[in-house]
């Protein structure tokens, strides 16, 4: 008798939940299963039902009468609302009971309600048997997810707003039309202009208003005053050709960055056709002033010995440290880094030179690892190498002999500017990596003939090789070298393959994270070198030429036919990753500590945790591309 | 009609052995600790259906009861039973079913006196259990909705609580448990924290309304 009055009361569930989605298209024995095993009670206005406090929930709970309030605990915004309001019908809390931890939330009941209860157990039974209440909950999550980033953009260009933004468009930071003269117009007359119109730059347009030269308040003193330049004279004379183009829709993190890259303090901005828009100098630029990315870059410019640029690298630090906080984002921040340090090498590497005579002798100065695919963190130990051409006639050796002494030199002071010397020896000063572009190829030919681990080790440091000093066509030639000799090496790409896929991302089956003894996460070990290994064995085997992980799954996605979108989401798993890294780094202030890349993903909060969750399952991804391409 | 017969006051009912004793365990039963909180206290909310609204004349037709506890409603835990061909057996039933809890009515008037009728004219006993009346509770709990008794349809309303059948034992005995669901979620907030405290604070309501 008890099971008919079980039965009439298990209907009356059911017929309450068949009003709502995804009730309503929730396979039979599913709603049989929900409703039998729902129990109901009421909650008094303004009882807490649910907090982050009572750990993982106990229950999922259903709306029936009334309504709740999900208000959000802590300091961190997680979603775009503030607080949200749930009706009869509606479900509580998905995220936290799926992953069986605490609530983000506070669910207060805003008027008398009563809520069916359904255990957490049996909310992940019937997760596994309806498909229709799964993909509810996954896309619950995931809408949750791309609020959360949209949030979490939104409330970044607030901030960059506030300090006169940098993702503002050029088109709109330049203001006027810009200060131009014709080519042939006298440099006395331009000058005149100059100082009347009380600009720093002038500009040299043709006919059609396309740029041909740039002439600036600080080219004058040298050109002009000091070269005793003959002022009657054409401007076109004495301008710097070839001027630096922004387009009206790059941003101002584009100029910044082509400004710190290229070492000027003026870009033109260009319309669509080429024709010139304004100028954007590095004061209009001024919340990254503010940051003192230009200080710096002078600072590294003008820096007459070593002392100096050690000064110059704490505040390459400083400024990385600040832009975290602001929450720049991964890409844009190692380039920034990856540049400065760039301009600090080759100041170093000038500075030497001073000191040593190499007249005559040509060589290109080589980052490898992380600084040669442009991945630099704050943590990042020298990995460098040399590579000289042998004229006819030309003893190797004796170019060797003159090169190991300033290859010393430089690496030294490279440590003494933050950049510790490498413990394996991967330095320009080890005669093994001071070589001639033959013996650079042999080494490189055996570890693809016989990849033994040490030689797949190699293969991962080496082949990330980019050219910081000394002519780009070096590094190019070794490059096409490179990959026309790795492309038709399948033993090789395969062993590369195994090699890369010995480590899985850590996602655990039943909790969010597999996690070592101490609950960290290694995130260069088990996070972006998962990214960097792929994209190396990809791009080596549809032949791209550069070094950058992101650069690299661009283009070999292209070639191989992966969606924009799909390569995209990787990528912004990688940037992800990236960014926790320098995020952890940020904390810590000593190089290579032991926990420099490691992170606590209890510590982070509901919103980077399900980020990170999802740049794994990109990481996975990507695996999977490789075991299936190689039937590992 | 058999009903009846076993209806009429005087005439001591027929049980077999089996219905004995069952009846035996379920007196053996030790009484609830009306001490503890709700939360730990098993409350029995039940109903009765009649052919009518006359207690002498109309006939009870089905018996219905649902568990309340750790302050949840659980479909699993309820009873229902229509007296038939085998009310001593109906009635046993939630008797055992009740075991003793605490017995929450609306209008024991009418549901209470159905029952401790049939109890003893059926069964031949008079079991001793203890009785709530929603009727008289709920305006001492929720009087900005009715501040003096009124219908189970018209606090049905103002908490806007369906039922799957009115007039059913068990449709409305579903609607009364949860008129008492809200009652235990309010209880903290008036200090009244244990069944005892409930059993009093309805006799001195009962007293005051009847005294006034």
């Amino acid at each position: 008798m008890a099971n008919s009055a079980t039965e009439m009361l298990v209907g009356a569930s059911s017929d309450f939940l068949r009003r709502f989605s995804p009730f309503n298209r929730m396979e039979p024995e599913a709603l049989e299963f929900l409703s039998s095993r729902l129990t109901l009670a009421f909650h008094p206005r303004d009882a807490a039902i649910l907090t982050p406090e009572m750990g993982p929930p106990r229950y999922f709970y259903i709306v029936q009468r009334g309504k709740v309030q999900a208000r959000q605990t802590g300091g961190v915004a997680v979603t775009e609302y503030a607080s949200l309001s749930l009706g009869p019908g509606e479900g509580f809390p998905i995220g936290a009971v799926s992953a069986q931890r605490p609530a983000t939330n506070q669910y207060v009941a805003v008027e008398d309600c009563f809520c069916y209860q359904l255990d957490a157990d049996d909310f992940l039974r019937l997760m596994q048997m309806s498909p229709v209440f799964h993909l509810h909950c996954t896309q619950y999550i995931a809408s949750l997810l791309n609020q959360s980033r949209q949030q979490l953009q939104t409330t970044f260009a607030q901030r960059a707003s506030e300090q006169q933004t940098m993702t503002t468009l050029l088109g709109q930071i330049v203001k006027g039309e810009p200060f131009v003269v014709a080519p042939e117009t006298a440099t006395r007359a331009a000058l005149e202009k100059m100082h009347e119109a009380r600009v720093g730059s002038v500009v040299i347009t043709d006919d059609d208003k396309r740029p041909i030269g740039i002439l600036t308040q600080s080219d004058i003193l040298g050109r002009v005053l000091l070269a005793g330049f003959d002022l009657a004279r054409p401007i076109r004379e004495v301008m710097t050709t070839q001027p630096h183009q922004l387009s009206t829709t790059s941003s101002a993190y584009d100029a910044a960055l082509a400004m710190a890259t290229h070492g000027v303090r003026h870009l033109l901005v260009v319309d669509g056709e080429g024709r010139l828009k304004g100028v954007v100098s590095e004061r209009d630029l001024f919340s990254l002033q503010r940051i003192g990315l230009g200080q710096i870059r002078a600072s590294i410019e003008g820096a007459v010995d070593v002392p100096t640029l050690k000064h110059a690298s704490r505040d390459i630090r400083q400024l990385a440290l600040n832009l975290i906080a602001q929450g720049i984002g991964a890409e844009q921040l190692t380039q920034f880094i990856s540049a400065l340090n760039d301009a600090l090498t080759r100041r170093i590497i000038d500075l030497s030179l001073d000191r040593f005579d190499l007249h005559g002798v040509e060589f290109v100065w080589l980052a490898f690892g992380s600084e040669g695919r442009h991945e630099q963190t704050l943590s990042t130990d020298q990995d460098n190498g040399i590579l000289f051409p042998v004229a006819k006639g030309e003893d190797p050796e004796t170019l060797r002999g003159r090169l190991l002494p300033f290859a010393r030199s430089v690496n030294e002071d490279l440590a003494a500017c933050g950049f510790p010397l490498c413990k394996g020896n991967i330095m320009a000063s080890n005669p093994e990596l001071c070589l001639t572009p033959e013996e650079w190829r042999q080494r490189f030919a055996k570890w693809i003939r016989e990849p033994d681990p040490q030689a797949l080790l190699n293969s991962t440091i080496f082949f990330d090789f980019r050219v910081i000093y000394g002519p780009e066509r070096l590094g190019d030639q070794l490059r096409s070298w490179l990959n026309e000799n790795t492309r038709n090496s399948t033993t090789f790409l395969r062993m590369m393959a195994a090699n890369a896929l010995d480590v899985a991302p850590p996602l655990g089956r039943i909790r969010d994270f597999v996690v070592a003894d101490d609950g960290t996460i290694d995130l260069k070990i088990y996070g972006a070198r998962l990214f960097v290994d792929a994209a190396r064995i990809l791009s080596l085997r549809v032949g791209v030429d550069s070094s950058s992980t992101v650069h690299r799954l661009r283009q070999a996605a292209t070639k191989l036919g992966v969606s924009a979108e799909e390569v995209q989401a990787i990528i912004d798993g990688f940037h992800f990753i990236q960014l926790l890294r320098l995020r952890a780094q940020h904390l810590e202030t000593e190089h290579d500590s032991p926990t420099d890349n490691r992170i606590n993903p209890d510590t982070l909060n509901e919103l980077d945790r399900r980020i990170l969750k999802e740049a794994f399952r990109q990481a996975r991804k990507l695996q999977l591309r490789l075991k299936m391409d190689y039937q590992l | 009609m058999n009903w009846l017969a076993r209806l009429l006051p005087g005439k001591a009912p027929v049980l077999d052995l089996a219905l004995r004793t069952r009846l035996e365990h379920c007196a053996a039963r030790p009484s609830p600790d009306l001490s503890l909180s709700h939360f730990e206290t098993r409350y029995i909310v039940a109903n009765t259906e009649a052919s009518g609204l006359d207690l002498d004349r109309d006939p009870l037709l089905a018996v219905a009861a649902i568990s309340i506890q750790q302050g949840r409603l659980d479909p699993r835990q309820a009873y229902y039973a229509p007296l038939g061909e085998h009310p001593a057996e109906a009635l046993t039933g939630l008797l055992e079913f009740i075991d003793r809890a605490p017995v929450v009515v609306f209008n024991s008037g009418f549901n209470q006196t159905h029952l401790e009728r049939a109890f003893d004219s059926v069964l031949g006993l008079p079991p001793e259990l203890e009785w709530l009346d929603l009727y008289w509770q709920l305006p001492v709990f929720f009087p900005e909705h009715h501040s003096s008794p009124a219908r189970l349809a018209e606090w049905m309303a103002s908490f806007e609580i369906e039922t799957f059948q009115r007039h059913h034992a068990l449709g409305d005995a579903y609607a009364i448990a949860q008129l008492f669901l809200a009652l235990l979620g309010q209880s903290p907030a008036l200090g009244v924290a244990t069944p005892k405290a409930l059993i009093d604070a309805e006799k001195s309501r009962r007293w005051l309304r009847q005294a006034g």
